[in-house]
C-alpha cells in the first residue's frame, strides 16, 4: 500500500532562497509525525507544499499514491487545472498557526462552509456533523460566537472542527499552538490527541516537544531545508546522534 | 479594611457586598460652552444675513420646491443615481477580480479599461454617448465589418438622452469602484485566502464567500462618497439634454430670472438626498461590522444622546448600544 504522504528529493526557493533543499520522507496511515526545527528550517512550507499552496521546484511528492498538483504520463509532468487542486485539497485539512478563523461567520458557519460549498452536501446533514464536530472540540455551546467573541484555544478548536468537516484522509498542522497563551495550549494538544488516538494521520510542525514525544509515532528534525535526524520521538528526543539535533534540543528541552 | 485588620487575604469589601460607587464632580469645561456660544452666534448671524437678504426672494423658494418640473427633476437625479451606481458598482467588482486574476487577458482588459475611463473627463464621456449617432447612425451585429446586419437598430432609437447620461455616468463610475473593491480586496488577510482555499474552495468561491464580505468593511465608506458625489454629478447629464434636477432648476430660472432662488431649491434637494444616503450608508456600515467589532457603533440617536451627556461630564456608565444582533442570524 502506498504511503499516505511520500517525499522525495523536494526542493523550493523563493527567489535565491533555497528554503527547501531536498526533503525525502514517508508517513504511513494512520502515523503521526511531528516535525521540529529552528524557525526558517522550512518546516511550514514543506507543510505548505502538501496541499499545493506551495509550488515545489524540484523532486517528487506524493498524497496518497498521487502526485500534489501534476499528473505524470509518459514521463512527462502536466500541471494539474485548478479545479483538481481543489479537489485535492479538499481531501487535506489544514490548521494554522494563526487559526484563520473567518470572522464574518459564527462557529457553525465556519464548519458548514466547506461541506456546503465544496462537497454540496446538504444543509442539514453538514449542519449535524458540525454541531458533532464542535461538540468533540468541547465547543457545543459556542456554535453562535464570532471568532472574535472566542479565545485563542477555542478558536483553534473551531480550526480543527473546521478542517474535520470535511472529512480528510490526512491532517497538516502548522504550529497549531504558537499564538495561544501557555495556559490554553492544553486544551488544544488534547483534541489533537485525541484525533490521533481516532487513527487520524497527521503532520505536526511544533515547538511542543511533549506532544510530540507522547503522540507521535515519528519525529523529524529540520534544519536549513534538510531533515538533520529522523527516527522514534523517545529516541531523536533522549539520544539525539548528531550535533546540531543536539544543540537545538538542548535549547528547547 | 476588616479584612486586613483580621489579617485574611480576602478581597477588600465584604464578600457580596459592592463598595459605593464613584461619586467624583466631573472635571468642568467652561471653554467648550464659551466656543459653543461663539460657534452658535456665528451661525445664526450668518443665517439671519442670508434669510434677509434684501433680494432674495424666498417666496419663490417656497413655490417652487414643490413644483412639479423640480420633482420631476428631483426624481430623475435619483434615478440616474441609482442605475449608474448599480452599474458602476456591478461591474467595478467585475473589473476589480479581473485585475489581479492570474489570467494575463483579463487583468489587462481591466488595466487598459481603468486606464481609459479614468483617463477622459465624464462630460466628455456623457457628451460621446449623447452624439454617438453622429458618427454610428445605426448600432447592431454583423458577420463582419461593413457586412449585413443580423440585428440592428437606429442609434438614435437606442441612446435616449437617459440612456446616454446612464452610460456615461455609469461606465465611468465603474473605473473609480474597481479600484475601491481592489483596495478592499488586497485589505484583507492573506491567511483567509490561504484557509479556504486548503478547504478546497475554488478563486471564486474564496472571492464570494471569504474575500468579499470582508472586503465591505473597506468597500462601504469611499462607496457612500462615490454615490454622494454621484448624486451632484448627475447634473452633467445636461449636456445629454435630460432634464434632471439642475437642469430643471437652470430651465425655470431662464425665464424667471430668479437664478439664486432656483439654485437654492435644487440644492436643499440635493441636501436632503444626501442626509439621507449618509443614514443608510451608516447602517449599512453597521451591518457589515458583525464579527469585527466586539460592539457595534452606536446609532446616530445613540450617539446623539451620548454626546449630550460627556458635553459637560464623563460619558454615562454602561454604554447604550446592545452586544451582538442576534436578527443577522
Amino acid at each position: 500500500m502506498a504511503p499516505m504522504v511520500w517525499a522525495q528529493a523536494v526542493h523550493k526557493s523563493y527567489g535565491r532562497l533555497e528554503v527547501l533543499r531536498g526533503i525525502d520522507l514517508e508517513v504511513q496511515l494512520k502515523e503521526v509525525m511531528c516535525i521540529i526545527g529552528p524557525s526558517g528550517s522550512g518546516k511550514s512550507t514543506f507543510l505548505r507544499c502538501i496541499n499545493h499552496l506551495e509550488k515545489i521546484d524540484a523532486g517528487r511528492l506524493s498524497v496518497d499514491g498521487e502526485l500534489v498538483g501534476y499528473t505524470e504520463k509518459n514521463g512527462k509532468l502536466y500541471e494539474l487545472p485548478d479545479k483538481e487542486v481543489c479537489r485535492k485539497r479538499a481531501e487535506i485539512g489544514m490548521v494554522f498557526q494563526r487559526f484563520n478563523l473567518f470572522p464574518h461567520m459564527t462557529a457553525l458557519e465556519n464548519v458548514i462552509e466547506a461541506p456546503v460549498r465544496v462537497k454540496r452536501e446538504s444543509r442539514a446533514s453538514s449542519d449535524a456533523r458540525a454541531r458533532t464536530l464542535l461538540a468533540r472540540v468541547g465547543l457545543g455551546d459556542k456554535i453562535d460566537a464570532y471568532p472574535n467573541q472566542l479565545s485563542g484555544g477555542q478558536q483553534q478548536r473551531v480550526a480543527i472542527a473546521r478542517a474535520l468537516a470535511m472529512q480528510p484522509k490526512l491532517m497538516l498542522f502548522d504550529e497549531p499552538t504558537s499564538a495561544l497563551d501557555p495556559e490554553l495550549v492544553g486544551e488544544v494538544l488534547d483534541v489533537m490527541r485525541a484525533l490521533a488516538e481516532d487513527g487520524m494521520t497527521m503532520i505536526v510542525v511544533t515547538h511542543e516537544m511533549g506532544f510530540a514525544r507522547e503522540v507521535g509515532d515519528s519525529l523529524v528534525f529540520m534544519d536549513g531545508g534538510v531533515i538533520v535526524e529522523s527516527g522514534k520521538p523517545r529516541d531523536v528526543l533522549a539520544d539525539p546522534q548528531q550535533e546540531r539535533t543536539r544543540a537545538f534540543l538542548s535549547k528547547v528541552l | 479594611m476588616t479584612d486586613i485588620a483580621s489579617g485574611s487575604p480576602g478581597p477588600a469589601a465584604p464578600a457580596g457586598q459592592r463598595p459605593e460607587a464613584v461619586k467624583a464632580i466631573p472635571v468642568r469645561h467652561p471653554w467648550r460652552w464659551v466656543s459653543a456660544a461663539a460657534v452658535f452666534l456665528i451661525a445664526a448671524d450668518a443665517i439671519y444675513t442670508l434669510i434677509t437678504a434684501p433680494n432674495m426672494d424666498w417666496s419663490v423658494v417656497g413655490r417652487y420646491l414643490f413644483q412639479r418640473l423640480i420633482l420631476e427633476g428631483v426624481s430623475l437625479t435619483l434615478a440616474l443615481t441609482v442605475v449608474a451606481m448599480v452599474i458602476g458598482i456591478v461591474l467595478g467588482a467585475i473589473l476589480a477580480v479581473m485585475r489581479i486574476s492570474p489570467n494575463p487577458v483579463m487583468s489587462a482588459v481591466s488595466w487598459f479599461y481603468i486606464w481609459f475611463f479614468r483617463g477622459t473627463p465624464v462630460l466628455v464621456q456623457v457628451f460621446f454617448w449623447w452624439n454617438l449617432a453622429i458618427i454610428l447612425p445605426r448600432l447592431g451585429i454583423g458577420i463582419a465589418p461593413n457586412g449585413p446586419w443580423l440585428l440592428s437598430a437606429s442609434t438614435n432609437e437606442l441612446i435616449t438622452p437617459f440612456v446616454a447620461a446612464m452610460l456615461g455616468l455609469g461606465l465611468n463610475e465603474a473605473a473609480y469602484m474597481s479600484e475601491i473593491v481592489r483596495a478592499g480586496i488586497i485589505s484583507v488577510d492573506q491567511g483567509q485566502t490561504e484557509a479556504a482555499q486548503a478547504l478546497g474552495m475554488t478563486r471564486l468561491q474564496v472571492m464570494q464567500r471569504i474575500v468579499l464580505p470582508q472586503a465591505m468593511r473597506v468597500i462601504i465608506p469611499p462607496t457612500g462618497n462615490e454615490t454622494i458625489s454621484m448624486l451632484k454629478t448627475t447634473s452633467l447629464a445636461f449636456v445629454a439634454t435630460v432634464p434632471e434636477l439642475y437642469t430643471r432648476a437652470q430651465q425655470i430660472a431662464n425665464f424667471n430670472f430668479k437664478v439664486v432662488e432656483l439654485l437654492t431649491v435644487a440644492s436643499l434637494w440635493y441636501l436632503f438626498m444626501t442626509s439621507i444616503l449618509t443614514i443608510g450608508q451608516y447602517y449599512i456600515e453597521r451591518y457589515f461590522a458583525r464579527g469585527s467589532q466586539r460592539q457595534l457603533p452606536p446609532t446616530p440617536f445613540q450617539r446623539f444622546r451620548q454626546l449630550l451627556f460627556t458635553f459637560h461630564a464623563p460619558p454615562p456608565g454602561p454604554p447604550m448600544m446592545t452586544t451582538f444582533p442576534s436578527e443577522h442570524r
